[in-house]
């Protein structure tokens, strides 16, 4: 495509959002009351929920159902969302339960060792068709009529096909509503939206950053399940913004955890005058609002007497340094807090990875798996295991803290007048751009709040974007706010 | 591993009924120090499984204290927990949520060794938060009890939780 092209096509696509904004004034002012949930929706004005400049954000993102249904349309319906990991369905016939928003779908490894998706809903009179967790299975049968679904979600058996539909089922095209799927370096992630960008495009300079640990040495990593699985009540994005980017709340939120864990992190408990804030780590964001902190050689600080996993690391960071360079090196001797978005989190170092699964606006279900390193002994896995879920498992002594704040943060916000309010993530808004040594937007401490405005400039561009063609045409201005930053060039 | 024909007598099912609802008490007055001093075994597992749900045909092995677990404590642990409430900075528990245990169904069994007991137990727990906040769980409760002269300790607690997905924001409590 010529220079010229590009002009036209965005010139096209801006006279088509100016008009669309018009069509709905036009509506809004003719059709109120006589216009469906879904058509009402349409009128939210994303522009005035996230203000990139100032940095601030709606109050009512936490809580609105409007917000709130066309998240589940837009992003739910659009972006990836992770399954499963390749680790928990290593046979023919394995499957796991999984959500995608509040879609409840089947994930399935196949006889050729290929994954399918599809969701759990009978395409007869729509009843769940898999009531457990995880198995292994050829055939799902439906408990209300019998219908039988094979292990890639195909209608291959119906009760009475002959004597009572007399053969004229159409067999074939009832098989249950496919997901697609793609993965990457073990995660599986499905997608609802045909036209979507591939799972790689979309993780995009992400997967430069997770292959510092989903390769690492060799092995990269794995989950342990069964996931804990528990319903708290708050907004998906409080938790979601807090792993994207909150280095910020450790040290106050967590302060009686990290006193008594002791080790490296204890020094942030109680947010200590003397500590060298800005020398202990960074915050990154990408393209589509993925992102992370990083505290510097903290990788197995919630893990202070497991001498294994510090000797593994130790032992394994040459080959990492050796094979993707000093930058990635560090970062695999990072403790890591990271959203891919929209709803998947983990903590590398810690070892818990975690999705945020819709139900309405107040409330998530919360799955917590144990990320590991393949190429550790079983022993040594599984007490990371019983560390990370006694901090951040449901009983976890540092997500205990975290539970009351999301759901404070949800429910405080939906006051009359506390709704009409404003957001502030402004941490060092200065201090973060282009880095000669990473991709994406780079900010200068991991106490910042620059991942959390990474995440919602993503978000704000979905919601408004009517399809996939409307966001890749701005693949390359993503970053405009970020432009006149001259940050790290003499750093 | 209990062996349902050596239920114990009157008396000491008594007695063991007195240790329970004691302990109760004990932890709904967050006399969590003196809990875990005077009931607690330093010898202790403390173990909450995660049962998924599987259908009734899938062969796969119960879970162990291998697999993943909600709790898998020792000691040290359980002591960090309580001492991390008594810090001062657990801002969750300031004010201070209310904790109420049902104890009931209490069967106790002798064992090959002697004063040890094998228990089981219902227990309800409700828990009231803030100003409308009620949670409630429904445990069984399977006990290795040890008598000494100080009275009962738990040696082995394994506590099988009913609800897969667990409603409320936190199982940090102790039972």
């Amino acid at each position: 495509m010529s220079d010229k092209d590009v002009a036209f096509i965005s010139g096209a696509v801006r006279m088509y959002r100016e008009r669309r904004g018009w069509y709905r004034s036009v509506c809004n002012v003719f059709m109120v009351g006589e216009k469906s949930r879904m058509e009402m929706r349409v009128m939210i004005n994303v522009k005035e929920l996230v203000d990139l400049e100032n940095a601030t954000q709606a109050k009512k993102i936490f809580w609105d159902q409007d917000i709130y249904d066309q998240e589940q349309e837009r992003i739910f319906g659009r972006s990836w969302l992770f399954l499963t990991h390749d680790s928990l369905i290593p046979k023919n016939g394995d499957f796991v339960m999984s959500r995608m928003g509040e879609d409840k779908v089947i994930v399935s490894r196949q006889k050729d060792g290929s994954v399918e998706a599809f969701i759990n809903s009978c395409s007869h009179r729509g009843n769940q068709v898999c009531h457990a967790d995880s198995g292994n299975a050829k055939a799902f049968t439906c408990n209300y009529h019998g219908w039988v679904f094979g292990q890639n979600g195909d209608l291959v058996d119906v009760p009475l096909d002959t004597l009572c539909y007399h053969d004229n089922l159409k067999k074939a095209e009832l098989g249950l509503r496919k997901v697609r799927v793609e993965s990457y370096k073990g995660l599986i992630f499905g997608n609802m939206d045909p036209d979507a960008i591939s799972l790689e495009e979309y993780l995009g300079d992400m997967c430069w950053f997770l292959d510092t640990i989903l390769v690492g040495a060799g092995g990269g990593m794995e989950l342990m399940g069964p996931p804990l699985r528990s319903v708290l009540d708050c907004n998906w994005k409080v938790p979601a913004e807090n792993f994207v980017g909150d280095g910020y709340h450790v040290g106050w939120t967590h302060a009686a955890a990290l006193q008594i864990l002791g080790g490296p992190l204890a020094g942030l408990a109680g947010n200590r005058a003397d500590m060298p804030y800005d020398d202990l780590g960074k915050q990154f964001t990408t393209r589509h609002g993925h992102g992370f902190g990083a505290i510097n050689d903290a990788v197995t600080s919630i893990h202070p007497e497991n001498e294994e996993y510090a000797d593994f690391m130790a032992e394994t960071r040459g080959v990492v340094a050796e094979n993707l360079g000093t930058p990635r090196e560090e970062l695999y001797m990072s403790h890591w807090n990271c959203t891919i978005f929209p709803n998947c989190s983990f903590l590398y170092g810690t070892n818990t990875f975690k999705i945020w699964h819709p139900i309405g606006p107040g409330k998530i279900e919360v799955w917590t798996y144990t990320l590991v390193h393949k190429d550790l002994d079983i022993d040594v896995k599984r007490s990371i295991q019983r560390q990370a879920i006694r901090t951040f498992g449901t009983a976890g002594t540092l997500e205990s803290d975290d539970g009351e704040n999301m759901s404070t943060c949800t429910d405080s916000n939906r006051g009359f007048v506390t709704r009409k309010g404003r957001m502030n993530s402004t941490m060092g808004i200065n201090r973060e751009g282009r880095h000669p040594d990473f991709p994406g937007i780079v900010g200068a401490s991991f106490i910042g709040e620059t991942s959390y405005r990474g995440f919602y400039r993503f978000w704000a561009e979905i919601m408004d974007a009517p399809d996939w063609e409307a966001i890749k045409v701005q693949n390359d201005n993503w970053d405009e706010i970020w432009r006149g930053s001259e940050f790290w060039s003499d750093k | 591993m209990i062996d349902e024909s050596r239920r114990v007598s009157m008396d000491i099912h008594y007695e063991i009924s007195q240790h329970y609802f004691k302990e109760a008490t004990y932890l709904q007055n967050w006399k969590l120090r003196e809990w875990l001093s005077e009931m607690v075994d330093e010898e202790i597992l403390y173990w909450m499984p995660i049962e998924e749900n599987r259908l009734v045909k899938d062969r796969r092995p119960e879970p162990t204290p291998d697999d993943a677990a909600v709790y898998n404590d020792r000691y040290k642990h359980l002591k960090q927990r309580v001492e991390q409430i008594y810090t001062g900075q657990v801002w969750v528990e300031d004010p201070r949520s209310k904790i109420r245990y049902y104890v009931s169904n209490i069967e106790a069994f002798h064992t090959d060794v002697e004063n040890e007991f094998a228990i089981r137990c219902n227990v309800l727990v409700l828990r009231h938060r803030r100003d409308t906040q009620i949670y409630q769980h429904s445990f069984l409760k399977e006990d290795l009890l040890r008598k000494t002269k100080a009275g009962f300790k738990v040696v082995r607690r394994k506590l099988t939780i009913d609800a897969r997905s667990v409603q409320d924001k936190n199982l940090f409590f102790f039972m």
